[in-house]
């Protein structure tokens, strides 16, 4: 079914959107509560009432069922954020007081601040070693751990600054401060399991306005933004209606690009390692993939859908307004508070959307193959479907008969993205199972797609310990030669966290992804120059994607499955095309230090042998292009029939390959019976029954041959003179030597 | 070229001829399509030509189905090939008394059937030729300059050399291929694709040569192997190398003798004088081209060759590029090739945007994987193998081979006489079963001497540091045939 939309898809627009969401939501409009909060440490929907905390775990998926609840003390309620360890629950009660209850023992204790001189903007829990809890003031940080014990908190550090605004998510476990008239002069810290690192103070860009009054950066127009496990910030220039992309390094923030804005206000989400920039105003989701450091749109800005709307009303009309009416919200109303990182949560209306990427749409609205799949191989959030989207555009460009070229180099796309999954090793036994399937000698490639799609996409966290790369957040220093300036200067990336499984037990799918880039981020920061001061910056790491590309990586044997088997048909009239394809797919197999299964090489024989092309096959063979196998020379003695040479090349691969018992037989069948004879005796080939050799001897009708023949069984097999065989041939030797 | 200065000193006479013509009285001429040496009295023509014709005609009564081969008498041998139907080719060498002249019918036979082949390659089959004109100038024409220039390879000084016992290590009418591993070949391959492409919806068919060896085709095998005989006399880096060496360089002012006189009338052009050492060059874009512009006047003729394939059964222009020690013979289907020298233009330019990188890649794969000229040599050994299925041979280096004593070489060279005896009579019998047999002979100078047969596949075999028994020449076959023919010679 796919397949077909792919056939005429690939290529034409009709898409009307790239991201949707999904209907149903979430309901959590119950009565009585005051407000959603959303703690994007635990990812709880929170919804305190009078006197309970209501929770809906929202991570890793969506749940069905009534949320949960935590009794708490009656009260004003700013923000709620449980602790790491769910031990805990924080409260902000007001600009001056916090409440932290013990969950277990309902034991509270509050921390407040001076309210005379500063007040309390927010908190957070850190999974940082020193402290737990981080207090965010006006004057400052405060840093605190906790003593579960005695449910007390300790300061351990503070930290004096002017502060106006934060932003902290715990995706990046970054926070930033900012200070200034115009709050565009940041501090920032990253709070990570691996320490505590301070990023340095930097500005960032504002217009100037005409009437030269001076704008002032609102919290709402910033936004840090995870993918690949970089961090970057989005920061809305209202003035000039742009946005500014930064980057986080240790020692560094480096501005990347300036994006084009269609909006005044504008919202950024994160789905599947894709930035999702909302454009509220016109409605519309702008994409970007920045992988390759590439900053253009993924694809044109499209509306929001939703999706699985009852069929008569998005069929009656496709406009946001009527699908708004359908499920009785606005699509980007006032209500919508983008939550991080893909979801929505519409307070309005008690709704809790998640954002999806339509992948079919994204792979459809590009002509270019190649490109198409390496997005796609990055994507985690629904493997078995890029699986199949991915498969499909391969068929789709071979049918369609794009040039070699083209359809080799998505074939290299595939096949790298499979080869460094198993370079890396990965624990995913379906994988590793299929591999090894692969390499068998003769062993049929039985259900090598079905095997890695149970591949539970979820909870197969690696130890960071394997991970090779686990050095890359180690500075690197190099000189770069080409600098216009004296000295290089190290810039080591800025991670996430340095505790991978930490990640991908708080956020689940999305932050599995994550942890999967933690490191490979360094491989993928080519040689960028920072705009202003031109320093360059080096990385050291090779480039590697992925612990978790496993669930939409593609094995040969499924390219083989999913792929030419299913071409071959409609691919007969032009087998040369399809030669040359496969040619391409085994010199990127052998590339990739893969093995093609054996079917294959069957197949290319048959179309060789249909285009006449014996030569070439002969010439395969002994260049081990077609790699040897008892069904590939089992092929080449059947296509041998019309052309003699071939069944030669079959039955010395037969050979070659010591399986005795079939060369003998061969041998036999084309009459060869001395020399079966002479083979079975060198290499004690019993299994081959004597009556067949008797009887090619009796076809010569020569008394010598039947009478040698004879002889020989009787010695080489001391029981034969037992058989019916022995007796049967003896007395027809005799009816011979009689005429 | 030189045949004509040559005179009849060199003691070999070669002639061509038709028994479908001049069957009347009188017109014996007619018969006579090419004869060397040219100045040869007409009536000394007729005569060999009246022997040969007598004896072709004789055998027939004996064999029907087999062609007469050879007669021996005690100053000449007669070698026969009938090219084409009731087209002859005979070839009468003088023997000497020292063993020199002591050569195998089978080899000498294999020279008239290159030239044959390499002749109907550019020039279209005799018979061809002689249909369309029957006053048989143009066949004659042709015959007189292609067969000069082909033999212009075989003389030494001013005497006609053909391969004697000495050469018994070699098998001409065979491809030597470059062995090469399986990633390189896919490279290979993937440039053949690009090759292939060149032309837009027609696929274009290519060569690949590495040196003087072959790494791919994609033509049917006697294709390839006229082809890449043609490359390997005249195209490859070391052919054209000596095309530009002095000594061709001494009958620089005779080759203008040589050609006809009537070439200025129907042009006689690159395209039919292929082998015409001196012209061919390579240009400043790296494609081979014959350069014309300092000996004659162009016209409205081809540059490019125009070859005849005749298992392909197509007309193809052939286009020869070289990169360092890579050379590709890109051929064009002239069908699909409308515009002629424009079109050819425009093909080569694809060729250099699409395939310049790959081909720089696959020659620096290949010439790192490269064992030079002696890559093939096997220690303590001097063999042939030949798989006449492929058109394959493989052979110890010459100049190992030039190190075993000259009884060794005798000995072979009988040896293979022996068993092209043999192999004729069991295809006699029964054309579609694969005899195995196999000879050791020890020689006077104590070597071993090896022919094995098995499967089809040949493998011929000198051993001078043997130890005394047939069980070590045995084993030495058997270690070879395990090590480096994947087992085919291990039968026992």
């Amino acid at each position: 079914m796919l397949a077909n939309q792919m056939q005429g898809g690939l290529g034409t627009p009709g898409a009307l959107s790239h991201a949707y969401v999904q209907h149903p939501p979430l309901r959590c409009d119950i009565p009585d509560i005051r407000g959603l909060f959303y703690d994007d440490a635990n990812k709880f929907l929170i919804a305190p009432t009078a006197d309970r905390i209501l929770y809906w775990k929202i991570a890793p998926s969506t749940p069905s069922g009534p949320p949960n609840s935590d009794p708490v003390n009656e009260g004003s309620v700013l923000s709620v954020r449980y602790s790491l360890d769910h031990k805990a629950i924080g409260i902000q009660r007001s600009r001056h007081e916090i409440e932290f209850r013990n969950r277990e023992t309902g034991e509270t204790c509050s921390r407040k601040c001076r309210a005379d001189s500063e007040t309390i903007l927010g908190f957070f829990w850190t999974d940082c070693p020193t402290c737990d809890v981080i207090l965010v003031k006006t004057s400052g940080l405060d840093l605190l751990a906790y003593e579960p014990q005695t449910h007390a908190f300790r300061l351990v550090e503070s930290k004096k600054f002017n502060v106006s605004w934060y932003l902290y998510t715990h995706e990046s476990r970054l926070i930033l401060l900012a200070s200034g008239m115009q709050c565009t002069i940041f501090t920032g810290y990253q709070f990570s399991a691996g320490g505590i690192v301070k990023i340095p103070k930097f500005e960032m860009t504002m217009s100037k306005s005409e009437a030269n009054n001076k704008p002032v950066l609102a919290v709402d127009d910033v936004h840090i933004v995870t993918v690949y496990g970089r961090i970057y910030c989005l920061q809305l220039d209202r003035v000039s209606i742009s946005l500014n992309l930064y980057r986080f390094y240790r020692d560094a923030v480096v501005q990347q690009c300036t994006l084009p804005t269609y909006s005044s206000r504008i919202a950024v989400s994160a789905v599947d390692n894709i930035i999702m920039v909302h454009q509220i105003d016109p409605k519309v989701v702008i994409l970007y993939d920045v992988f390759l450091d590439s900053y253009a749109p993924v694809s044109a800005p499209l509306p929001l859908l939703v999706r699985g709307l009852p069929s008569n009303i998005r069929q009656a009309s496709q406009a946001a307004d009527s699908q708004s009416s359908a499920y009785g919200g606005t699509i980007y109303g006032e209500g919508w508070n983008f939550l991080i990182p893909d979801l929505i949560c519409d307070g309005e209306n008690g709704l809790l959307w998640k954002l999806h990427l339509d992948l079919e749409a994204i792979a459809a609205s590009s002509s270019d193959a190649p490109s198409v799949l390496e997005f796609l191989q990055r994507r985690k959030s629904d493997p078995s479907m890029v699986k199949t989207l991915c498969l499909a555009i391969v068929r789709t460009i071979i049918l369609e008969r794009r040039p070699v070229a083209t359809v080799a180099k998505a074939i290299d796309v595939l096949l790298d993205s499979y080869s460094r999954l198993i370079k890396m090793g990965v624990a995913l036994p379906g994988v590793r199972r299929t591999h090894e399937q692969n390499q068998q000698s003769g062993g049929q490639p039985v259900e090598g797609s079905h095997v890695i799609s149970q591949v539970p996409s979820t909870g197969t966290a690696v130890s960071p310990a394997v991970n090779p790369d686990e050095a890359s957040g180690v500075v690197n220093r190099s000189l770069q030669s080409n600098s216009g300036v004296e000295h290089g200067i190290d810039r080591a990336l800025l991670n996430t966290s340095s505790d991978s499984d930490e990640i991908t037990n708080i956020s689940g799918a999305t932050g599995q992804g994550t942890s999967g880039h933690q490191t490979s981020d360094a491989a993928n920061k080519r040689q960028q120059v920072v705009g202003e001061d031109s320093r360059p910056l080096s990385s050291g790491t090779s480039m590697q994607h992925g612990l978790h590309a496993g669930s939409v990586s593609i094995s040969p044997i499924e390219m083989f499955q999913s792929v030419f088997a299913l071409v071959e048909d409609e691919m007969m009239g032009d087998p040369a095309y399809l030669i040359a394809i496969i040619m391409e797919f085994l010199r990127s197999v052998s590339r990739s230090g893969l093995k093609a299964p054996h079917n294959l090489y069957v197949m290319m024989t048959m179309l060789l042998a249909r285009s006449n092309r014996y030569a070439e096959i002969a010439l395969f063979v002994s260049n081990k292009i077609l790699e040897p196998s008892k069904e590939l020379a089992v092929q080449l003695i059947e296509l041998g029939l019309h052309h003699p040479p071939t069944r030669k090349l079959g039955m010395d691969m037969l050979r070659e390959r010591g399986l005795h018992h079939d060369y003998v037989a061969a041998l036999l069948q084309d009459g060869y019976y001395l020399e079966a004879l002479r083979y079975a005796r060198k290499y004690k080939v019993i299994t081959v029954q004597p009556a067949l050799f008797l009887e090619k001897a009796v076809a010569k009708n020569s008394a010598q041959s039947l009478a040698a023949v004879l002889s020989f069984f009787c010695e080489f097999t001391p029981s034969f003179k037992t058989t019916s065989d022995f007796g049967r041939y003896r007395h027809i030797l005799r009816e011979m030597e009689m005429v | 070229m030189g045949l004509s200065s040559a005179a009849a000193g060199d003691g070999a006479q070669l002639c061509v001829f038709d028994l479908r013509r001049g069957q009347q009285e009188g017109q014996e001429l007619d018969k006579i399509l090419f004869f060397h040496p040219a100045d040869c009295p007409i009536l000394l023509q007729l005569s060999v030509i009246g022997l040969c014709e007598g004896i072709v005609t004789f055998t027939r009564i004996f064999s029907p189905e087999e062609d007469c081969e050879v007669i021996e008498s005690e100053k000449h041998s007669h070698v026969f090939y009938q090219a084409e139907p009731d087209i002859w080719m005979v070839l009468v060498v003088e023997k000497t008394k020292d063993d020199e002249s002591t050569w195998r019918c089978g080899a000498l036979q294999g020279i008239l059937k290159e030239a044959h082949s390499l002749f109907a390659m550019f020039h279209g089959p005799i018979r061809t030729l002689l249909d369309r004109q029957p006053s048989a100038e143009l066949a004659r024409c042709h015959l007189r300059t292609f067969l000069t220039d082909y033999f212009s390879d075989f003389y030494v000084g001013k005497k006609l050399q053909f391969p004697t016992y000495r050469d018994s290590l070699k098998e001409r009418g065979t491809i030597q291929m470059l062995t090469v591993s399986r990633e390189a070949a896919l490279e290979v391959q993937s440039l053949t694709t690009v090759l292939g492409s060149c032309l837009g919806n027609v696929t274009c068919q290519s060569l690949i040569l590495f040196e003087d060896l072959l790494v791919s085709t994609t033509l049917p095998p006697d294709d390839t192997l006229n082809l890449y005989t043609y490359a390997v006399l005249r195209l490859t880096p070391r052919a054209l190398f000596s095309n530009a060496s002095s000594w061709s360089y001494l009958r620089k002012g005779t080759s203008v003798n040589a050609g006809p006189t009537s070439s200025s009338s129907n042009g006689t052009t690159a395209g039919e004088r292929p082998l015409l050492r001196e012209k061919l060059s390579k240009g400043k874009d790296g494609f081979i081209a014959a350069d014309f512009s300092a000996t004659e006047v162009r016209g409205a003729v081809p540059l490019t060759s125009i070859l005849w394939f005749q298992q392909a059964e197509e007309r193809m222009y052939l286009c020869i590029y070289q990169h360092k020690s890579l050379t590709i013979l890109l051929l064009i289907p002239a069908s699909s090739l409308i515009n002629g020298e424009e079109g050819i233009t425009h093909v080569k330019k694809q060729m250099l945007e699409n395939a310049s990188q790959k081909i720089v890649a696959v020659e620096q794969k290949l010439s790192r994987g490269w064992g030079g000229e002696n890559a093939y040599h096997v220690s303590g050994y001097r063999y042939l193998l030949v798989d006449p299925d492929r058109r394959v041979s493989r052979a110890s280096p010459p100049g190992k081979v030039t190190t075993l004593a000259k009884d060794s070489l005798l000995a072979l060279n009988r040896l293979r006489q022996e068993v092209d005896l043999e192999k004729a009579r069991y295809k006699r019998s029964d054309p579609c079963i694969d005899k195995d047999f196999e000879v050791c002979i020890r020689t006077k100078n104590n070597a071993w001497v090896v022919a094995k047969i098995s499967r089809g596949r040949e493998l011929y075999m000198a051993l001078e540091k043997g130890g005394e028994t047939l069980l070590y020449a045995s084993t030495a076959v058997e270690k070879f045939s395990n090590r480096y023919c994947e087992g085919a010679f291990s039968t026992d």
